[in-house]
């Protein structure tokens, strides 16, 4: 599909947003931003409590549609389609506060998120043998954000940063061009943001990943390019080393709070 | 999941706590496979063979609530319409109500339980959308559709009902010779029992959980959860069309007084009392609920004013509070939670695994939890 036609041309960005605003009533939460993302970049969205970016997320996953402005995924107009939609077409996220599904087992959240973004799965009657597959993989996936040995467990049993980790195993599995986390760093020990910050710089190149972060070192570490956003719009967009130096950021953010607990 | 928590392990010979089951289990299944042996007419009819049909029924709202999250009210609405459309086609004798057709029993089943199905799905569609109270809204308004529709259109439903609605001839006649029917509703039970339990370990059935957890999350996971939603709904549609077909033999006749809120309550009370954590709470539920049903009407005493046989109704009421308050997931939750004291004795009894087993605090508490722990509730994802 547009996938693949998009492919050909690696210089068309995969996500590309025009004017989108997102209202809350009177509240401007996203407003007028401009965004453009390329195959293979890692970007990171940066900006104090409140400036839009979960929202900027919501309406880039399909959550509910901007409220001005349009977006074009994988050289597609995804403005008003539906999020399950951009799950197929190969977009996966995780959550501010991790949603997880809390009646299932890690395994099965974890087979959830990779049978999703295939078609056929209302069918009830798959077989064992065409499954064995996906519960691999399923199983891989846990192994590989930590998780092996909590496979059977319910998930409401799992720990905060348990859940993390299950909501990444999840966003991966699903084999996304696209990523987008929303602050994966978020209440996490010392020890656990280096396994992650070592997981994010593991995945494959041409996996695009979108990152929100409040922890500097995680974010500036992994990102390539940065988008600074204050009051729903984007204010400064740089490498790593420009927002470090650059004045009004450290004004904003850098300087005002201290993130990262 | 807790559907698995108390199933015997696999490991053969079965010892403690799984022997226990095992044997449990086998003294239930000679019973009921003996019933004929063992209980008069009336019992093995009003009691055993009404507790099944009206089982399947209330599992059909289990089912839904426990794997889906919701908590349908259309419940007896859908076996009315089954029973409905299965009654008009076939022969009534005297042609007493319904359009009467003529058709064989056997395709009058299979009428009944398409119809009821295809229209579970359209009922599905309409209210895959709405969750919780809004959910239980459209489902009860649905409901009290289909009984003002049947009790208004008599050209469908006779005047007081069809009566006299033709039978497969196996059955013979169910107030002389119950057996038939009650072997009938006996494998019918298992058979969606068995159902069950396979489609909630089915993709279908885990997306099902996932969405019953969290729908939001589980359309950005890629899910089409309107129409997973009312798939589900139409899979309750099947199993209670299949009660039904047995209310209307059971009780020769059917009328929209069989449909009505009364009756739609009582299946909610069913599945509640018996427990919703489990699918079998249904079938323990119709039986509690034949039970007092019956003693209650029987044994009601006078004390002045307040109470006399007419007002049986309130002992009812108040054994059902009773339970309800005594265990939050009813019967099952009481069961459990025996279960885990008995269970408790047998392994400090058995020298060497009294150090593994799990203390009676952690074992109640998780019987606690699985009592309280039934569908997590889909508010929180409505932002
Ligand atoms: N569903 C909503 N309804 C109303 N207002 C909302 C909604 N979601 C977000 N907002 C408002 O929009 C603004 C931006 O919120 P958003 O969550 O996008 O910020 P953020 O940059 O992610 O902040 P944080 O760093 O605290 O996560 C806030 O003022 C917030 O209160
Ligand atoms: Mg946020």
């Amino acid at each position: 599909m547009a996938v693949a036609a998009q492919s050909a041309e690696s210089a068309e960005p995969i996500l590309r947003l025009r004017g989108v605003g997102r209202r809350f009533g009177g509240l401007r939460a996203v407003d007028g931003v401009d965004l453009q993302i390329r195959r293979g970049d890692r970007r990171a969205i940066l900006g104090p409590n409140g400036a839009g970016k979960t929202t900027l997320f919501n309406v880039i996953a399909g959550e509910f549609p901007p409220t001005d402005g349009t977006i074009d995924l994988f050289g597609t107009d995804v403005t008003h389609s539906p999020a399950r939609h951009r799950a197929k077409m190969g977009l996966a996220r995780t959550y501010q506060q991790s949603r997880v599904l809390l009646g299932l087992s890690v395994e099965d959240n974890i087979y959830l998120a990779a049978l999703g973004v295939r078609t056929g799965h209302t069918f009830p009657f798959r077989s064992r043998k065409r499954d064995a597959p996906l519960r691999a993989r399923a199983r891989e996936a846990a192994r590989e954000v930590g998780l092996e040995r909590r496979v059977g467990a319910m998930v409401s049993e799992l720990s905060h940063g348990e859940r993390r980790q299950l909501s990444i195993g999840m966003a991966r599995v699903a084999q996304p061009q696209l990523m987008m986390l929303d602050e994966p760093a978020a209440g996490l020990s010392r020890a656990e943001r280096v396994t992650l910050t070592e997981l994010l710089l593991a995945l494959p190149e041409d996996v695009t990943l979108l990152l929100i972060e409040h922890d500097m070192d995680v974010a500036l570490r992994v990102a390539n390019w940065v988008t600074m956003m204050h009051d729903g719009r984007v204010i400064v967009e740089g490498t790593p080393a420009e927002i470090r130096a650059n004045e009004t950021v450290h004004e904003l953010y850098l300087g005002k709070r201290h993130y990262g607990d | 999941m807790s559907t698995v928590a108390n199933t015997p392990t696999r490991s053969w010979p079965p010892r403690g706590a799984a022997l226990l089951g095992w044997a449990v289990l086998a003294a239930v299944g000679v019973v009921l496979l003996l019933a004929p042996l063992i209980f008069d007419l009336f019992w093995l009819s009003q009691i055993l063979t009404q507790a099944l049909w009206l089982g399947i029924a209330a599992v059909s709202l289990t089912f839904l609530y426990r794997y889906g999250g919701m908590t349908s009210l259309a419940q007896v609405a859908i076996y009315g319409i089954a029973g409905f459309a299965m009654g008009n086609v076939v022969h009534t004798i005297n042609s007493e109500g319904g359009l009467n057709l003529g058709w064989t029993p056997w395709l009058g089943v299979v009428f009944g339980i398409v119809v009821a199905v295809l229209l579970g799905l359209l009922f599905g569609a309409i209210a895959s959308r709405s969750y919780g109270i809004y959910f239980l809204m459209i489902t009860l308004a649905l409901s009290l559709f289909v009984f003002y529709f049947f009790g208004q259109v008599t050209q469908l439903s006779g005047f007081g009902g069809i009566r006299s609605v033709s039978r497969p001839g196996y059955l013979g006649d169910p107030i002389t010779h119950p057996s038939p029917l009650y072997y009938t509703c006996l494998g019918c039970s298992v058979a969606v029992y068995l159902l069950l339990r396979y489609m909630v370990r089915t993709p279908f059935g885990i997306a099902l959980q996932g969405i019953r957890d969290d729908p939001g999350r589980m359309s950005s996971l890629g899910y089409h959860v309107a129409l997973h939603r009312a798939l589900a709904f139409a899979l309750g549609a099947f199993v209670a069309s299949i009660a039904g077909v047995l209310s209307v033999w059971f009780n020769t006749q059917i009328s929209p007084g069989s449909i009505n809120i009364q009756q739609t309550i009582a299946v909610l009370i069913i599945a509640v009392i018996g427990g919703l954590s489990r699918l079998e709470g249904a079938w323990i539920g119709a039986l509690a609920y034949a039970l007092i049903d019956y003693y209650a009407r029987q044994h009601t005493p006078t004390l002045g004013l307040w109470l006399n046989p007419g007002r049986f109704a309130t002992i009812i009421g108040v054994v059902f509070l009773l339970i309800v308050l005594l265990s939050p997931d009813g019967l099952i939750g009481i069961g459990t939670r025996v279960w885990a004291l008995v269970t408790r004795r047998g392994r400090e009894a058995e020298p060497g695994t009294a150090a593994a087993a799990p203390t009676a605090e952690a074992t109640l508490e998780k019987a606690g939890t699985m009592a309280t722990g039934g569908p997590p509730s889909s508010g929180r994802q409505e932002a």
